[in-house]
């Protein structure tokens, strides 16, 4: 990750004078599905670029090296090859944005990314996932022993009594949710914080990511994610460094999306490898 | 592996991320069309009508140009057909009960959806409208249009007891719109009983479409009757006999010509005019979802015109870049893309665009344009004006699609200030997330339908209609199906035409009149002079008419009004306007029993007034009894107006306002001199309007009797009377351009001349054509009818949310 939050002096009057209208946003989030879709090649590209963005995710609690080594290797080769070649896309280098695991995972992830012979990003959710609600000291620690293991990325589950009663936390990245609540991602949560960004990067030209997570399963939501964030953030934040999507799953939909688009017919479930 | 579709453009797609055409196949509606070999005649009584030897008009795509088919283009003798058709069809389809009618309109909403796809793909390819706005948007409304009128009229018998269809409703659409526009005035129309025929201009398949579909239902083939043609078919159908109501929806200019042109003609006319939108951005408001709003209003093919923006000052400078950011995104493009925010209106639009867009550049206006948009004619960019100086001929004028024009305001006072001095009264939207201020400005708008921090909604269920020179017909809700209904028994409404009636001196000079000796007679002297804000005074032209009772002796001398009398009283009354407007109706109320309280004990006196024009004297006393009544029955009524809706898909109440009209003017009927003045102005003062009264010519003196007691009951300028001549007063008035709405009751050319003058500022009239009304009887002297008339409504959207 190469943009960082430099910073800047806390002005609560910034947050106090935000109004957000909630019908008004519901309304903007079922317009902007609606008004834009891609279709056939710049669908597939669409995909392909998607595909970019993924945090390649497996949060379970019964992880173990061999499924973290099958995530590992879907995510340097996350398309079938000649599915690539047929959109002669083969030479892009497209694999996930990063792969995200547990903190005792992290091991196990940097050895089989190694092994792949790739420099996928190792990222750890840490900090008493995901509930936050663990002592600072502790939480401290986490981090430290997961960038020890070698992941470069940490998501960071704050401790959300502070924001509850107004102390707020800086970041480089904002993320919708953990994955792990009842309702996870959903679009006017993320057109609020969209433009909590935009605001930030007007007032004082840091771009702050933002990472979507949980919910996400199909081809189709990758892409109304996508032009969500190029209708209200603009192209300059549809890159890695800035826009991610935090998934299991939705993979495997985009890359049955992308067999369909180049052979004109819906796979079978075995046409694909697993993740 | 099985053929490779893809093409070489997914690597350049890749690193671009650009948006790519989501075209629609409209191969059905090219396929409608080959139905009729791409030549559209006439929709009449169920049947198709191609008339020989008739100019036809081409159907063109509006983007590419291509010839689609030819349309035949109506004249007189197709619609005086059509018309018949509706005549004939109006007789089954009225007198059948409202259930009947309810199963034919949902059936109607079924066959809609069945066939869907070919609507919205027509409406998109022949209007270039985005397909997904119809598809999304236009279609869906339609059936639930259809939907909500079924409801209505199956519960037509009770609801609306005491109400009857008016007959044959001429219906005129103008060049550019949605077939929406349609549906919104034929689904209230059918629904009460009433059947249509739509002049659709030249070139329209898609209405054309729908009264086949309706015509393939079955048993009513003559309801609904289109037929397309020049703009100079619109006086031949207002003038056709049997055509009862003329809804016209279009342009202002053509509005008020049309409205010259029908005084005096047997059909009523309502109109709907402009498109123009208002948008109030305070400085609490969610910046960005106001934005939205704007986009919503102008730069969708949601909104049918231009919008004028209002920002307070202190966060001009943030929602002016929000605005141009927002901007540069909006996509324009074939209508039938489905990714596209905004398709093309067509060359003529496109025109009128740049015409103004250069006015303004030149009166000083900055202009800014933005947006991925073809640059070949006839697409425009999304237009944002500002710096327009306030004065300047373009800040008057109507606002074009897709032109915002943006102004500053400095507090919510201004803001009002600023919105409600337009001729307009459309729409408008109010941004903020003060509830105080939000209900402030949306009561405070002149206007027919606000929304609080939204634009644009719009259900069956609700009113929506305008003010002022937006015209004040209705559609949608209850009010929506009074259009076409009036109370049982009124005679069908008959022209009072008189074609030699000379508009420029009608009522022009008075006639001088001469003393007629002393008054004589055993009753008090009566008052004397001209009732102007809460007290008598002279009159202007310093001059006298003698009144005479039924045995041809002098009663009393009364003021000679003039001109100058009727602009003192209109004043006055706009001057107690707000204060009265501004009461509760229970404050209201009370002041109107105190009026009736004083009445009773006049009553001696009125009474005897009564016996020397000519009543008995028990007559007399019963009049002036059932006078003190109906002013106590107002005052009572009005407690219970207005009331709250409920949308489907808004959580939070719609209001629907009872507000008052402003200053109203009444011309008293001749007859009834007691009587009629109390039951026109109770109702009149009950809704909140102050009254400039012109009392009975035969005995204004019970008038002014009554103003006796209102000087001391009412604050001053609540109620005007003047006396004098006739013609005279209701030529000012008419002419006046200051008084909302105006009441006649008098010969029939002076309601042709009430009608024509109105015009100017399209006050609403109501006018008697020269039939006597019975005013002893409840429903002509205080039916619901003086109640509708008595306000106009106003639809508050209150969308909540945390």
């Amino acid at each position: 990750m190469s943009a960082y939050n430099r910073g800047t002096e806390l002005d609560l009057s910034w947050i106090s004078k935000i109004q957000v209208n909630h019908p008004a946003v519901l309304r903007r989030a079922e317009q902007i599905q609606a008004r834009r879709t891609v279709k056939k090649e710049w669908q597939a590209a669409w995909l392909l670029k998607a595909v970019t963005f993924i945090d390649l995710t497996t949060l379970s609690g019964d992880d173990t090296s061999s499924n973290i080594q099958r995530l590992c290797y879907k995510a340097k080769y996350p398309i079938r090859e000649d599915l690539l070649k047929a959109l002669n896309m083969h030479d892009k280098g497209i694999t996930t944005a990063a792969v995200c695991v547990y903190p005792a995972r992290v091991c196990d992830a940097v050895k089989a990314l190694k092994a792949a012979g790739c420099n996928i990003p190792v990222a750890s959710v840490a900090t008493g996932f995901p509930a936050g609600q663990t002592h600072l000291k502790t939480r401290l620690e986490e981090i430290r022993l997961a960038v020890e293991d070698g992941a470069t990325e940490i998501d960071v589950v704050i401790n959300r009594s502070l924001v509850l009663t107004g102390q707020w936390e800086g970041s480089d990245f904002i993320k919708t949710s953990t994955g792990k609540e009842t309702v996870n991602a959903t679009f006017p949560v993320a057109i609020v914080m969209l433009r909590a960004i935009r605001d930030f990067f007007w007032k004082t030209g840091n771009k702050i990511g933002f990472k979507p997570a949980g919910g996400i399963r199909s081809a189709k939501d990758s892409l109304a994610w996508l032009s969500l964030v190029k209708e209200e953030l603009g192209d300059e934040w549809l890159k890695p460094e800035l826009f991610r999507i935090g998934a299991s799953t939705l993979l495997s939909d985009i890359e049955r999306q992308i067999y369909h688009h180049v052979t004109g017919r819906y796979a079978a479930y075995h046409d694909l490898p697993m993740s | 592996m099985a053929a490779t579709r893809a093409g070489p453009r997914a690597r350049e797609i890749f690193t671009s991320l650009e948006y790519g055409p989501v075209p629609e196949s409209h191969a059905c509606a090219l396929a409608w069309l080959d139905t009729q070999d791409r030549c559209l005649g006439h929709y009449v009584n169920g049947k198709w009508l191609k008339p020989e030897h008739r100019n036809s008009v081409p159907c063109q795509d509006p983007i590419t140009g291509e010839n689609l088919a030819s349309c035949l283009q109506a004249q007189a003798e197709d619609v005086a057909a059509a018309v018949e058709a509706a005549r004939m069809a109006f007789k089954s389809w009225s007198a059948h009960p409202g259930v009947v009618r309810a199963q034919h309109l949902t059936r109607l909403a079924k066959v809609i959806q069945k066939h869907q796809r070919l609507l919205w793909t027509l409406e998109s390819l022949v209007t270039g409208r985005a397909v997904r706005e119809v598809r999304d948007g236009d279609v869906q409304l339609a059936q639930q249009l259809l939907h909500y009128h079924a409801i209505q009229a199956s519960t037509q018998e009770e609801a609306l007891a005491g109400w009857e269809p008016m007959g044959v409703i001429g219906l005129i659409l103008p060049p550019t719109f949605s077939f929406l526009e349609m549906m919104w005035r034929i689904c209230p129309a059918l629904a009460v009983g009433c059947t249509v025929v739509a002049l659709v201009p030249p070139a329209s398949p898609t209405p054309l479409l729908l009264a086949q579909l309706s015509g393939e239902l079955g048993p009513f083939p003559g309801v609904l009757n289109v037929i397309s043609g020049p703009a100079s078919l619109v006086p031949i159908l207002a003038s056709q006999p049997g055509i009862q109501k003329v809804a016209f929806c279009g342009a202002l200019e053509e509005g008020r010509a049309l409205r010259r042109s029908l005084a005096g003609e047997c059909a009523e006319l309502g109109l709907a005019l402009g498109t123009e939108s208002l948008l109030l951005l305070t400085d609490t408001a969610d910046i960005d979802s106001a934005v939205e709003g704007v986009v919503d209003a102008a730069w969708s093919d949601r909104g049918p015109g231009g919008l004028r923006l209002l920002i307070q000052e202190s966060v001009w400078d943030e929602a002016m870049r929000r605005l141009q950011e927002r901007m540069g995104r909006l996509r324009s493009g074939r209508g039938l893309d489905g990714a596209v925010d905004m398709g093309a209106r067509g060359a003529a639009a496109c025109d009128l665009v740049q015409r103004f867009v250069c006015e303004a550049q030149s009166q000083g206006a900055q202009v800014f344009q933005a947006g991925d948009v073809p640059s070949e004619r006839p697409f425009c960019p999304p237009t944002l004006v500002s710096n327009l100086p306030p004065a300047s001929p373009c800040a008057q004028v109507e606002v074009p699609w897709p032109v915002v024009v943006a102004s500053p305001f400095r507090t919510a006072k201004e803001a009002l200030l600023v919105a409600n001095g337009t001729p307009r009264g459309g729409s408008a939207s109010v941004w903020s997330e003060r509830l105080g201020q939000a209900l402030e400005l949306g009561y405070g708008l002149q206007v027919g339908t606000v929304w609080i921090n939204a634009h644009g909604l719009r259900d069956p269920s609700v009113p929506t209609g305008g003010c002022k020179e937006s015209g004040c017909s209705w559609h949608g809700g209850p009010d929506g199906l009074y259009e076409y209904l009036r109370p049982s028994g009124t005679p069908a409404q008959l022209s009072c035409l008189s074609k030699n009636l000379n508009y420029d001196t009608f009522g022009l000079a008075v006639p001088s009149t001469l003393p007629a000796g002393p008054e004589i007679g055993p009753s008090p002297a009566p008052p004397y002079g001209l009732f102007v804000g809460g007290r008598f005074q002279a009159p202007g032209a310093r001059s006298s008419r003698p009144i005479r009772d039924s045995s041809g002796n002098l009663h009393g001398y009364v003021a000679e009004g003039g001109a100058k009398d009727i602009r003192g009283a209109v004043e006055a009354a706009h001057q107690a306007f707000p204060g009265w407007a501004g009461q509760s109706p229970g404050a209201r109320a009370a002041l109107l029993w105190a009026l009736a309280a004083a009445l009773e004990r006049r009553k001696s006196t009125l009474a005897s007034r009564l016996e020397r024009q000519g009543a008995e004297l028990k007559a007399a006393e019963a009049e002036v009894e059932l006078s003190a009544r109906r002013l106590r029955a107002w005052g009572a009524r009005v407690q219970a107006q207005g009331h709250t809706l409920q949308v489907a898909g808004l959580r939070g109440p719609v209001l629907r306002l009872r507000e008052p009209l402003g200053v109203l003017a009444v011309v008293c009927p001749d007859e009834w001199p007691l009587l009629a003045f109390v039951s026109l102005l109770a109702p009149a003062l009950a809704y909140g309007n102050t009254v400039v009264m012109v009392p009975s010519a035969a005995c204004p003196l019970l008038a002014l009797e009554v103003c006796q007691d209102m000087a001391t009951v009412f604050p001053a300028g609540l109620a005007n009377v003047v006396t004098g001549d006739r013609d005279h007063l209701t030529r000012c008035l008419a002419l006046h351009q200051d008084v909302q709405a105006m009441w006649y009751f008098g010969s029939a050319q002076g309601s042709q001349f009430v009608e024509w003058a109105s015009a100017g500022n399209l006050k609403p009239v109501w006018a008697s054509r020269g039939c006597p009304r019975a005013w002893d009887q409840e429903a002509e002297g205080a039916g619901p009818e003086l109640g509708l008339r008595a306000a106009r409504t106003k639809a508050l959207w209150l969308p909540m949310g945390d």
